[in-house]
C-alpha cells in the first residue's frame, strides 16, 4: 500500500468539477460567435441560453463555496498574491523540466507549484472580468451607454482568449504531458480522489510535505 | 454589379409618411391602431411622428424637427431607416453572419442566423437596429430595413422598387444606380446653393465609406439629426480588427507549443528510462 497525503478536501473537488463543467460550457457556448460558420448554432439564441444557465453555475458555486471553506479560501486567495524567490527559480527551471525531464534546477515548492499558481491567478482574476463583464452585458443589455457595453465585449474576450488557452495548458500539464502519466501518480489523483502518494508530494511539492509533515508531528 | 441607393430630398418631402405605412405593409409589420379594444393605449406626446421611435416592426419612420432659423421656424422632415452604409459596423461585429452586404451594396440580413447578441445595435452609428429582447433569458431577435431584399420579400430580385420608393407621392424618394444618384444629387445641392441656401449639401457620399441612402440638405446634417462625421467606433475596431485575429493567433500557438512540448518531451522521458535496458541486453 503506496502512503498518501491528501491534497484538496471533497468539497474543493467539488467546486473544482462543478466550475470546470460551467466553464467548458461557456467555453463552447462563446467560441461559436468566434466562428462565423458556426453561428447557425447560435440562431433563435440556443447557445446563449446554455451560456446563461452556465454562467448561473460559474458565478454562484464559488460564492457557495467561499463562505462554507473560509479559512481555506482565504489563504488560497492570498496565495495567489504571494510570490518569492522560489518562483523565479520555477520560471528558470520550467522549460528544461517540462521538455526535458530534468529536475536538477528546479527548487522545492509549495502547495501550488509557480505554474499552478499562474492558472490559478488568472482563474481569480479573469474570473471576477468575466462575471462583472458577462452581468453587465445580461441585464444591463438595454440601458447601459453602447461605448460601455462595447468595454464589456472586449474584456469579455481577452479574458475569454487568455483563460481559454491557459485552459488547455491546464488539461495537458494534468493529463497528457508524458511525465503526468500514468495519471494515478499525481495530479489527475489529487482532482479525482483528493490524494497523492507521499513519494509524488515530497518530490512535487517539497516545501509544503515539509508543512505538512512537520504539522502531523506536532500533533 | 453597379451598386444602387436610395436618394432622399427632404426638400420636396411633404411627410406624408407613405413611405412608412408601405414599408410596414410590404414587410409585414403590422401597426395597431390604438383602441382599448386591442389594448395599445394612445397617447399624445406633442408632434405628429408616430410611432415614437424605431422599432422590430418599424423600420422606417418618418422624424419631424421645428427648427428656428433667422426669425421663422422651419418644419423639417426627416427619414430614418438603416443607411446601409460601406464601413458597416454591423456588419463587422456580426458573429453569425447574419448580417452581410448584398451585391448591390446594401446591408442586408438573414434573420434566421440571427443570435441576438444585439452587438449590431450597439455598433450602429445611427441607432437603427431595435431587438425583441427577453431580459432574463437573453433571447432576442433584431430587426431593420433590408431595402426590401428580405427573403421571401424580396423586392429587389424581382426588380421592382423598394416599397418606400414605389409608394412616395412627391418622388422625394428615388432608387436607382448609385452614381447616377449622387450625380442628380450633386445637381439638388448646387441648385439649392444658387438659390441661396449656402449650407446645402449631399449626405452620404463620403460617410462610412459611402452611404446607399443618400440625403439631399439645403441645411447642415446636424440640422436634420444626422450625425456630422459618424464612425465605427474605435472599440469595435480594436476588438474585431486586432483582439480576436490575436485570439486565434495565441490559441493556435497554445496548440501548437503544447504539441512539440508532447514530441519533445516524451522523447526525453523514454531517453531517462529506457537505457537500463539497453544495457541488459
Amino acid at each position: 500500500m503506496v502512503q498518501e497525503v491528501e491534497r484538496y478536501p471533497k468539497a474543493t473537488r467539488v467546486l473544482h468539477w462543478v466550475h470546470t463543467g460551467a466553464f467548458v460550457a461557456l467555453f463552447v457556448t462563446g467560441l461559436i460567435l468566434f466562428v462565423p460558420p458556426l453561428g447557425a448554432l447560435a440562431a433563435d439564441s440556443w447557445s446563449r441560453i446554455i451560456h446563461r444557465v452556465a454562467a448561473v453555475l460559474f458565478i454562484v458555486a464559488p460564492l457557495i463555496y467561499f463562505p462554507l471553506n473560509w479559512k481555506a479560501s482565504v489563504g488560497g486567495i492570498k496565495d495567489a498574491f504571494t510570490w518569492g524567490k522560489d518562483d523565479i527559480g520555477w520560471l528558470k527551471a520550467a522549460p528544461r523540466y517540462y521538455f526535458l525531464s530534468d529536475e536538477a534546477a528546479m527548487p522545492p515548492q509549495d502547495h501550488m507549484n509557480t505554474g499552478q499558481k499562474m492558472w490559478w491567478f488568472m482563474v481569480l482574476v479573469f474570473g471576477v472580468v468575466f462575471a462583472i463583464s458577462g452581468l453587465i452585458m445580461w441585464f444591463a443589455k438595454t440601458t447601459a451607454p453602447p461605448e460601455l457595453l462595447q468595454w464589456m465585449v472586449l474584456l469579455h474576450d481577452v479574458a475569454f482568449i487568455t483563460t481559454g488557452c491557459m485552459l488547455f495548458v491546464h488539461i495537458y500539464l494534468s493529463v497528457a504531458h508524458p511525465m503526468m502519466r500514468p495519471l494515478r501518480t499525481g495530479a489527475w489523483n489529487s482532482m479525482y480522489r483528493g490524494k497523492v502518494s507521499v513519494d509524488y508530494a515530497r518530490s512535487h511539492h517539497g516545501k509544503w510535505y515539509e508543512k505538512i509533515a512537520r504539522g502531523a508531528e506536532k500533533s | 454589379m453597379a451598386e444602387k441607393a436610395i436618394l432622399y430630398d427632404p426638400t420636396r418631402c411633404t411627410a406624408c409618411r407613405g413611405c412608412q405605412a408601405g414599408c410596414k405593409q410590404w414587410n409585414e409589420n403590422d401597426e395597431f391602431i390604438p383602441t382599448v379594444e386591442n389594448g395599445v393605449d394612445a397617447t399624445n406626446w406633442g408632434s405628429y411622428e408616430n410611432p415614437p421611435d424605431l422599432a422590430p416592426n418599424t423600420w422606417l419612420k418618418m422624424e419631424f424637427r421645428e427648427v428656428e432659423a433667422g426669425g421663422r421656424v422651419r418644419w423639417l422632415f426627416t427619414r430614418r431607416a438603416c443607411m446601409h452604409c460601406t464601413d458597416a459596423g454591423c456588419v463587422k461585429v456580426c458573429p453569425s453572419g447574419a448580417l452581410y452586404h448584398h451585391e448591390l451594396g446594401f446591408v442586408a440580413y438573414d434573420k434566421d442566423i440571427c443570435t441576438g447578441c444585439g452587438y449590431c445595435v450597439d455598433a450602429c452609428p445611427f441607432n437603427v437596429p431595435r431587438t425583441d429582447r427577453n431580459l432574463l433569458t437573453g433571447v432576442a431577435k433584431m430587426d431593420k430595413c433590408t431595402l426590401c431584399t428580405t427573403p421571401g420579400l424580396d423586392r429587389i430580385a424581382e426588380g421592382w422598387l423598394p416599397a418606400c420608393v414605389k409608394t412616395c407621392p412627391p418622388k422625394a424618394l428615388m432608387y436607382g444606380n448609385r452614381d447616377e444618384l449622387l450625380a442628380e444629387g450633386k445637381a439638388r445641392v448646387a441648385a439649392l446653393q444658387a438659390k441661396g441656401w449656402v449650407n446645402a449639401n449631399l449626405y452620404g457620399e463620403n460617410e462610412l465609406d459611402g452611404l446607399h441612402v443618400m440625403y439631399v440638405l439645403d441645411d447642415q446634417p446636424a440640422v436634420y439629426g444626422l450625425p456630422v462625421a459618424p464612425q465605427v467606433s474605435p472599440t469595435v475596431v480594436a476588438w474585431q480588427d486586432v483582439i480576436q485575429p490575436l485570439g486565434w493567433a495565441l490559441g493556435g500557438l497554445t496548440l501548437i507549443g503544447l504539441g512539440l512540448n508532447y514530441i519533445v518531451a516524451r522523447e526525453a522521458k523514454m531517453a531517462k528510462e529506457l537505457p537500463p535496458q539497453k544495457e541488459e541486453k
